[in-house]
């Protein structure tokens, strides 16, 4: 719900992932339920025109066909030219979907031409998912084009158009040449038939390229295209490769580069650059570069919105900075910036995070006065902090209370209850709750594991021990070998425990 | 979190995990058992533990306790009776360090 906020800017939507990071007290051990993972799938949409180009690949086969194959499609017309059809079928059958078994160019002109017998279905929209099929497999470029001008020759209906110049372009941006030959021959070919290369182009080829890892290629071809006004990246484009180089290169470089797009190109950073590099550095527990980001974007005249803010709080967050995040959440305040569900989440977790369970308990109802509604996030946060207090009956009973409101508990809750409670020595209630997650076929975190582990091995429970073992393997919890060394360690400890008369 | 440290040790650790998963020739006594030449030592230790829970070998009254039958007492030091808690270090014994 989070994410559909701002859908104007799809550059912002995947950060919010980010976001997600310090709600989740054990994010980076486990697993998100669908319900919240959902984030991390939108992943970039590809924009207008861009789409237009990919959606024309519906048709690209699932299941490799061959030739042969091909001709027992779901619908033959030749048959439907003997029986017309009956009333259940479609009254237009689509032509079935066209693999190239290889990259072989005269076999791929052979199958093109016997299509010529669906040519009543043959728009353009199939001609292209058909040269995108064969582009895919296609070891250069050169290939592609021949076939294109086959499909014209030996279907004058299908005339190329931007989309067919776009699946070139793109073919040759997932394998280019050193130089960029072939990326910048498929680019004066779509220029020399008249389809000028626009952003979208542009957006298509830098994304293109740094998915396919070629990043500083990438760089060398938003340099050349920012010298044209038409095909400048905009800045979701620009914000993409931001997002990119920040993961593969160090802050200076890409200060530099950012620099270098200022001052040569004029394509200027905006808020969501500063927020990708804020992020960045937040993630890496560098708060101070972090601030002095914030005043840098402050003097370009940005204010800073909520997301930035919840990214700071985040960083401080991770670092158990409690009281540092409150203050952001203060100035935020102060600011009339309105906080949102992701903010209060941040703050509860890292209150809880650093022993201040009463003043996050504070916000759970602060928020509820501001009309953003606890989730399973907040609740788990808040368990999360009790557990550390030591009081972990508290936290089960915050569980009662959670699902009392029609909150239901995730496998990240359980796991969170689970270590609380054999922590703190409450075994017996510990081994309840692993019954329902084993019930529940819920996986088991590394750290609940360990912790279970230990509490019954010192109970003397080594049998269940091991049951514990099985169902982690089992149920895919853990690698093989993470649970098994968990195992081990416990045992060699449980041993020397023994020895000093600590276990039963 | 101590658990987590303690995972992070073994993939941080080449060395261990490759005590864990290498696979080696193994002694003639373990060859019978398993019923193959080569195994990791925890391909080894899975085996014995589902051989324990097929056969039924733990004590009913105390299941931390295993009554090894014939085939199991030769790979266990002929003990007739051990404790799971002991199992691994014992496994472990047909595994020595390999000098370089």
């Amino acid at each position: 719900m989070f994410l559909t906020r701002r859908p104007q800017n799809p550059s912002k939507t995947p950060k919010s992932a980010g976001f997600r990071n310090p709600q989740n007290p054990f994010k980076k051990m486990g697993k998100l339920p669908p319900s919240l993972r959902t984030g991390k799938n939108i992943v970039l949409p590809l924009r207008s025109l861009s789409k237009d180009v990919r959606s024309s690949s519906p048709q690209e086969p699932e299941e490799s066909q061959s030739q042969s194959s091909f001709h027992h499609g779901r619908k033959p017309p030749k048959s439907n030219t003997k029986n017309p059809p009956t009333s259940t079928t479609p009254r237009r059958p689509s032509p079935p979907p066209i693999t190239f078994p290889s990259s072989d160019i005269s076999a791929a002109k052979t199958l093109v031409t016997s299509l010529t017998k669906y040519s009543p279905f043959l728009n353009n929209r199939f001609c292209n998912a058909v040269l995108e099929s064969f582009s895919s497999v296609s070891s250069n470029i050169q290939d592609s084009i021949f076939l294109l001008n086959h499909i014209t020759k030996v279907h004058p209906s299908f005339t190329p158009d931007k989309s067919s110049y776009h699946i070139l372009l793109s073919q040759s941006c997932t394998k280019p040449d050193p130089d960029l030959s072939n990326v910048n021959r498929a680019l004066t070919l779509m220029a020399s038939k008249g389809f000028q290369p626009d952003k979208v182009t542009t957006d298509i080829a830098i994304r293109t390229l740094c998915s396919s890892g070629h990043e500083e290629d990438a760089i060398e071809l938003i340099k050349k295209l920012s010298q044209v006004q038409f095909t400048k990246p905009d800045t979701y484009t620009y914000n993409f490769m931001v997002k990119r180089l920040i993961k593969i290169r160090t802050l200076s470089s890409v200060s530099s580069f950012i620099d270098e797009m200022k001052k040569k190109f004029g394509v200027k950073p905006d808020l969501v650059t500063y927020t990708i590099l804020i992020d960045h550095v937040c993630n890496g527990k560098n708060l101070h570069e972090a601030m002095r980001l914030l005043d840098v974007l402050e003097e370009e005249g940005f204010k800073p919105d909520c997301y930035l803010y919840n990214t700071i709080m985040k960083g401080y967050c991770m670092l158990s900075h409690g009281g540092e995040a409150l203050k952001v959440y203060r100035k935020m305040i102060e600011d009339k910036i309105e906080p949102d569900l992701i903010t209060y989440n941040t703050l509860i977790y890292g209150l809880s995070r650093s022993g201040k369970v009463k003043e996050a308990k504070r916000f759970l109802k602060e928020m509820v006065k501001m009309g953003h509604f606890p989730d399973v996030v907040t609740y788990t946060s808040l368990m999360n902090g009790l557990c550390r207090e030591g009081n972990a009956l508290g936290a089960l009973e915050l569980l009662g209370e959670m699902e009392d409101k029609g909150c239901s508990a995730n496998e990240c809750t359980y796991n969170t209850l689970l270590h609380g409670l054999c922590k703190g020595k409450e075994l017996d209630k510990g081994v309840e709750l692993y019954g329902v997650m084993k019930k529940d076929g819920m996986k088991l975190e590394s750290g609940s594991y360990g912790t279970f582990l230990r509490a019954l091995c010192r109970s003397g429970r080594v049998a269940e021990a091991y049951e514990v073992f099985d169902y982690a393997l089992e149920s895919k919890s853990l690698s093989d070998v993470a649970a098994y060394s968990t195992l081990e360690d416990t045992l060699k400890w449980l041993k020397k425990a023994k020895e000093q008369g600590l276990a039963v | 979190m101590l658990p987590q440290r303690m995972k992070k040790a073994v993939t941080d650790n080449p060395k261990k995990l490759a005590t864990l998963i290498d696979l080696v020739n193994l002694p003639s006594t373990f060859k019978d058992f398993v019923g193959r030449s080569q195994s990791s030592r925890l391909g080894c230790f899975k085996h014995v533990w589902s051989y324990i829970k097929d056969n039924k070998l733990q004590d009913p009254n105390n299941k931390n306790i295993v009554h090894c039958d014939k085939q199991l007492k030769k790979i266990l030091l002929g003990k007739t009776q051990v404790e799971l808690a002991e199992l691994p270090m014992l496994i472990k014994l047909h595994f020595p360090k390999v000098q370089k």
